[in-house]
């Protein structure tokens, strides 16, 4: 066999499994996205009713607000903005990586 | 008798001059007693002639009282989430969380929310301090959604901690290569406070329902509505395992009665009193007579005399 092509081969496998195994890159925003997604649900469960979503548990979520005040904003954007329920959750599985 | 004993019954049967006699009552025998009324008109500090307020206040040997007032409370916990409000720099952001706190403050359900919030404090902080409490509750359907609370809060508050515990964790495995630092869900400040209000409210309940501390004695007159609203509230509270100690029937009518008014009200007084005994045959049932004059301070003790025979 060729000498090139054998270093292309070993190259090509080091490649794969180094973007496999390689985890700042991808895994690394995955778990970033996952804690927001989680972080996400979690004001909803809280302050549901800034979106209209009456919570009876209101009252008690209000001193939770100065330490959560600064990702508010954020949060009602994203809600606002989350039309394709699909598109997003497809997206999770990297397809497009 | 148990030692939190709540005294419910519809609006107008006379809670109030029932709760604070039957108080009286208890301090006299020698119970360490804490009357606590609910009632946002206060007419607790109108019996006892004294101004009583939302302090524990002393009325006389062995017996203090506290007037509890959910608008009043709602707007000291408010004020304390504003005031925590000053390590924000941000001053959009603090604009736009006093909206949300103004929002919340007329948001129905608010009032009642802290008085409950009151109540589970006082229950909480007070039932080793006292031999006995007593509650003057606001009419019945209020009280129900007291004992309903610990379980729809516990729940609320169980699924929130996960979840936050779930979101700092990942994020502290993106920031550690995959290793999540345990010790960093712990300092959350968001968990802490979770944490202390679920810890408060099972404590609570623990109190209430699983050591059978809380007992309700419900006060009704002799007429249809006030009978039919009982028996319904009590099979609610069966369904807590909650006992009721007793019915108090208050406002008999003396029997020397001449005029012919009276003496059909009367007749009509009896049957309900049969009814009443038919219905509440398994329950201890004790009767209080109309009184000539209002109940005040200088005849409380007199009438928390009859309460020895209950």
């Amino acid at each position: 066999m060729d000498k090139d092509k054998l270093k292309d081969i070993l190259e090509n496998v080091r490649l794969f499994f180094g973007a496999a195994t390689d985890f700042n890159r991808k895994s690394r925003s995955m778990l970033f996205k996952e804690a927001h997604n989680e972080m996400d649900e979690f004001i909803l469960l809280c302050f549901g009713d800034i979106l209209g979503i009456p919570i009876p548990t209101t009252y008690y979520s209000l001193e939770l607000l100065p330490l959560i005040a600064e990702d508010l904003d954020g949060w009602q954007q994203r809600m606002i903005n989350r039309l394709y329920v699909w598109e997003e959750k497809w997206s999770d599985y990297g397809f497009d990586a | 008798m148990n030692k939190i004993i709540f005294f419910g019954g519809k609006g107008g049967v006379g809670k109030t001059t029932c709760s604070a006699s039957y108080a009286v009552y208890s301090a006299q025998a020698g119970l360490k007693t804490l009357l606590v009324s609910t009632d946002p008109a206060h007419s607790t500090s109108d019996i006892f002639e004294k101004n009583i307020g939302d302090t524990i206040t002393n009325i006389m040997p062995n017996l203090d009282a506290i007037e509890i007032n959910g608008e009043k409370e709602s707007k000291l916990y408010m004020d304390s989430v504003r005031k925590s409000l000053k390590n924000i720099v941000s001053t959009v952001i603090v604009k736009e969380i006093n909206k949300q706190i103004d929002a919340a403050a007329v948001s129905p359900g608010t009032e009642e929310a802290a008085l409950f919030d009151k109540m589970i404090d006082i229950i909480t902080e007070q039932v080793r301090e006292y031999d006995r409490i007593i509650f003057d509750t606001a009419p019945t359907g209020h009280t129900v959604r007291l004992l309903t609370l610990p379980e729809l809060l516990g729940a609320w508050l169980e699924t929130l901690i996960s979840k936050r515990q779930k979101s700092v964790s990942l994020m502290s495995m993106a920031n550690h290569n995959g290793y999540a630092d345990k010790s960093e869900a712990e300092k959350d400040e968001v968990i802490k406070i979770l944490k202390r209000r679920l810890d408060k409210i099972n404590l609570a309940k623990k109190i209430m329902m699983d050591e059978k501390l809380l007992s309700f004695i419900f006060v009704i007159n002799a007429e249809k509505l006030p009978i039919d609203e009982t028996v319904k509230a009590i099979n609610i509270l069966e369904k807590y395992n909650i006992s009721v100690d007793g019915i108090i029937v208050n406002k008999i009518l003396p029997d020397s009665i001449q005029d012919n008014f009276w003496k059909s009200k009367k007749e009509q007084e009896l049957k309900y009193l049969e009814i009443i005994t038919e219905k509440f045959k398994d329950k201890k049932i004790f009767k209080l007579p109309m009184l000539v004059e209002d109940m005040k301070s200088d005849n409380i003790r007199e009438i928390a005399a009859k309460f020895k025979d209950f």
